[in-house]
């Protein structure tokens, strides 16, 4: 405060006092108060990211301070950053002044920047977990990280000879580079975290037993059964589905494809399977054929363009018919021609298309394989997340889900969740476009630099959260509004409530609110 | 992006000064102070800051300063510079902090003598457009359609505001310019451009006036920058009376209607007015582009 500083009043005018002295902050009937509302990123993100706050803290440069914001709801950075769809950015306020600020590629930046500077804890290695988690995919390592840092021991069992699931076995390389998972997994490790893959957890290791040995247990073994496809023909060598094909493709194994080759399905499975047809080996005719139509597709947009810019052949509104066979291989396959209303189809009377088929890939969704499991012979408590209860879902789904789901765990073992939990802001009003002051953005005429991280993360406006632009600070006539502890604070004593600060924040982090007092 | 030091450099203005809540007067001083630094004298005039000044023994200023009588503002201020030359001080700014009433009416035949003899000394006019400290009579700076506590409704200000940025320049002074409190880093560089310059430097700053132009105190900033975009208030400067340069050309012309909407005391305006203001306006704004070019 000025009044502690060194008063600094000229020599001629001996006898005057700092004006500090009258405490104009009574005149005041209307208080500034900082309130944080939720940011369109932030509502559209499935883990709920404090988006704008880590952004803020990348902007200062400050990546470390950015991993302990962003680990309160995604401890994977660097894998979502890769794999999302990014609801985030299409959401963007700041989409509608230029350009959307690239949130996956910042995300990216700081998960890359953990890993480059991942220390392990210090202190006596683990032996043994007190929870089973079973299914090593997204879903059971985000429950198993925040198991972790709450102190509790947690073992993962994973069928498959490398960890991972859906994200070592599902997703194409060039989505998501091994090295990136590779890196998290072993600092899962460093953790304290066990891993013990190549135990299929219901089969050769009955959950009842896993029950007895561990206090609790956290399901999340997926959707991995493919929905069959029921036509005629579809039991026959070459025909595989999608989720088979890129499971045996991601493990090195060599898949025989005879083309030309045929992907039925319109899911990002399907779409991954044909892209990743294309690349093997001496496969250049790759077709995708989809029953609906192409904006009917659950499949992202983005996706199905880059299939289509590599050569990928797109067919809409054609449902296989008839698969027929040749020396026990297909040869031919029919399709129906339909016709999508409201949502339902409607096979069109009209003569079939008949497509020539080498290999026949199927990704009509995936479901649950419940009969892995095996039989329960006891009542069992256990918690389950993931793309097991929510049927196929996102990346982003199943973190959230394994979160939940520590969570839950957590309160049963009666333990507090770590520190610096996410917290959720419902009910309270998004900030909306036309709400922010665009006229006093400092970075409006920044463009957007993917090069520098924190250049593009300075274009963010921070919808609903201080991003410390300083504005409020250079407009109060008052001198009221000061650098606190690492951030703006409003002196009482001398604010007269004027809210030219609310009024010229740019990012609407501040409101005025009746009374004398900060009522946040 | 400004560093917290200088989102919360107050200059020579202390908190807890009287001025009213989100006054243009007193964050005009805030920023010219900033650029001016701590060896600065204050010659104030009768205006709003002969309040703000503060209340002795409290001052609201971390530097001297001398009231003086309205029409002899410039005259007090060209003595207070000599006699400090005299003392041995050629460093020290002296600034004259004049309103509107006590530049464009009262204070002119001063201002004007002052400048004739190139009198090394800054003369600051923030312009609140009326006499706002004795509850906004008409001065000579209160632009055409405004109501007044002189012109209430029916009656408005039927003449156009005086141009006193050329008045001034007529002097062939070194340097004048305009600016306002919206754009701080154009008047930070302006007034330390002015800092380096020895002769007579003018200032023309539009500091809006909340209570007086009948608008909500937290538009202060937003009325500022319409006017600078609107081009109402264009932002220049001129060097030795005829080198005119634009600081700051708005991207787009913005509707002066937009300005006009925002205060009570243009609320009266029919129509027809408000299309002749805009008339106005743009023949001003075509007729400074010349002097520019």
């Amino acid at each position: 405060m000025a009044g502690t500083s060194k008063p600094a009043v000229y020599k001629y005018s001996r006898g005057a006092q700092p004006g500090t002295a009258a405490r104009t902050g009574d005149w005041r009937f209307l208080t500034p108060n900082w309130i944080y509302r939720p940011s369109p990123c932030r509502i559209a993100c499935p883990l709920g990211s404090e988006i704008p706050a880590w952004l803020e803290a990348v902007k200062r440069e400050r990546f470390d301070e950015a991993w302990r914001i962003l680990r309160r709801s995604n401890p994977f950075p660097a894998i979502s950053g890769a794999v999302c769809f990014h609801p985030c950015t299409e959401n963007c306020n700041r989409g509608q002044l230029d350009e959307s600020i690239a949130i996956p590629e910042l995300e990216r930046a700081v998960g890359e920047w953990r890993q480059k500077h991942y220390r392990p804890p210090a202190g006596p290695p683990v032996t043994r977990g007190r929870v089973a988690v079973i299914g090593s995919g997204p879903a059971g390592l985000s429950c198993a990280y925040y198991l972790n840092r709450a102190g509790i021991g947690v073992t993962v069992f994973e069928r498959a000879p490398v960890c991972g699931g859906l994200l070592a076995l599902g997703i194409p390389q060039y989505r998501l580079p091994r090295a990136l998972l590779s890196r998290e997994l072993e600092m899962l490790k460093d953790d304290g975290i066990i891993f013990e893959t190549g135990v299929a957890a219901g089969g050769e290791l009955p959950l009842d037993r896993l029950n007895e040995e561990y206090d609790l247990l956290f399901l999340a073994v997926g959707a991995q059964k493919e929905r069959p496809l029921n036509i005629p023909g579809a039991e026959a060598a070459g025909v595989i589905s999608a989720y088979e094909f890129l499971r045996r493709v991601n493990l090195g194994e060599t898949v025989r494809l005879v083309e030309p080759v045929i992907v039925v399905g319109g899911g990002n499975a399907a779409v991954d399977a044909a892209r990743v047809a294309l690349l093997q080996e001496g496969i250049t005719r790759v077709s995708l054929v989809y029953r609906r139509t192409r904006k009917e597709m659950p499949a992202t947009a983005d996706e199905v363009d880059a299939a289509e810019k590599e050569g990928v052949q797109l067919y809409f509104n054609l449902s296989p018919q008839a698969l027929r066979l040749e020396e026990e291989r297909p040869a031919e396959i029919l399709f129906e021609q339909t016709e999508t209303a409201e949502g339902k189809i409607k096979v069109l009377p009209a003569p079939p298309r008949s497509f020539a088929c080498g290999t026949l890939i199927y990704a009509l969704g995936q479901q649950p394989d419940w009969e892995a499991l095996g039989r329960l012979s006891r009542e069992l408590t256990l918690f389950a997340g993931g793309d097991l209860v929510s049927g196929p879902s996102t990346v982003p789904a199943a973190i959230q889900a394994g979160r939940l789901a520590a969570a839950g765990i957590m309160e049963r073992l009666k333990r507090r969740p770590g520190t610096g939990e996410a917290q959720f802001l419902e009910g309270k009003p998004v900030v909306g476009f036309e709400e922010l002051n665009l006229a006093a953005l400092p970075s409006a005429h920044l463009t957007r630099r993917l090069s520098d991280p924190v250049a593009e993360a300075g274009r963010c406006i921070g919808c609903g959260t201080c991003s410390s632009c300083g504005l409020c600070a250079l407009y109060c006539p008052d001198l009221a509004v000061q650098w606190r502890r690492e951030r703006y604070d409003v002196n009482l004593d001398y604010c007269k409530g004027c809210g030219l600060c609310a009024r010229e924040c740019p990012a609407r982090a501040l409101v005025m609110k009746g009374g004398w007092e900060d009522a946040c | 992006m400004i560093t917290p030091e200088e989102a919360q450099n107050g200059g020579l203005l202390y908190a807890g000064h009287p001025a009213c809540p989100g006054c243009g007067a007193a964050l005009s001083v805030r920023y010219l102070t900033r650029a001016l630094g701590e060896k600065t004298a204050f010659v104030i005039t009768a205006s709003c800051w002969s309040i703000i000044a503060g209340l002795p023994p409290l001052t609201s200023l971390k530097c001297p300063i001398l009231h003086c009588t309205f029409p002899s503002a410039a005259a007090v201020g060209s003595g207070v510079k000599r006699g400090l030359v005299r003392k041995g001080d050629r460093e020290t700014n002296v600034l004259v902090l004049s309103g509107d009433g006590g530049t464009f009416d009262i204070g002119l035949q001063a201002l004007s003598g002052a400048a004739q003899r190139n009198e090394d000394i800054i003369f600051v006019c923030y312009d609140n457009e009326a006499y706002m400290n004795t509850g906004g009579q008409t001065s000579s700076a209160t632009p055409y359609g405004t109501r007044t506590a002189t012109a209430p409704f029916p009656l408005y200000q039927d003449r156009p505001k005086k141009d006193m940025i050329r008045i001034m320049a007529a002097h062939g002074i070194p340097y004048a310019a305009t600016a306002t409190v919206a754009f701080v880093d154009d008047m930070h560089r302006k007034f330390a451009a002015a800092r380096e310059i020895r002769g007579f430097r003018f200032f023309h700053l539009l500091s809006p006036c909340p209570p007086g132009w009948g608008a909500e105190p937290d538009e202060t900033i937003h009325l500022s920058r319409l006017a600078v975009e609107s081009c109402l208030f264009p932002l220049y400067e001129v060097r030795d009376g005829e080198h005119y340069t634009l600081t700051y050309r708005p991207a787009q012309k913005k509707p002066l209607e937009e300005y006009l909407k925002l205060q009570r005391r243009f609320h009266s305006l029919e129509k027809e007015q408000l299309e002749a203001m805009q008339r106005q306006l743009d023949l001003n704004w075509q007729k400074l582009l010349q002097l520019i070019n």
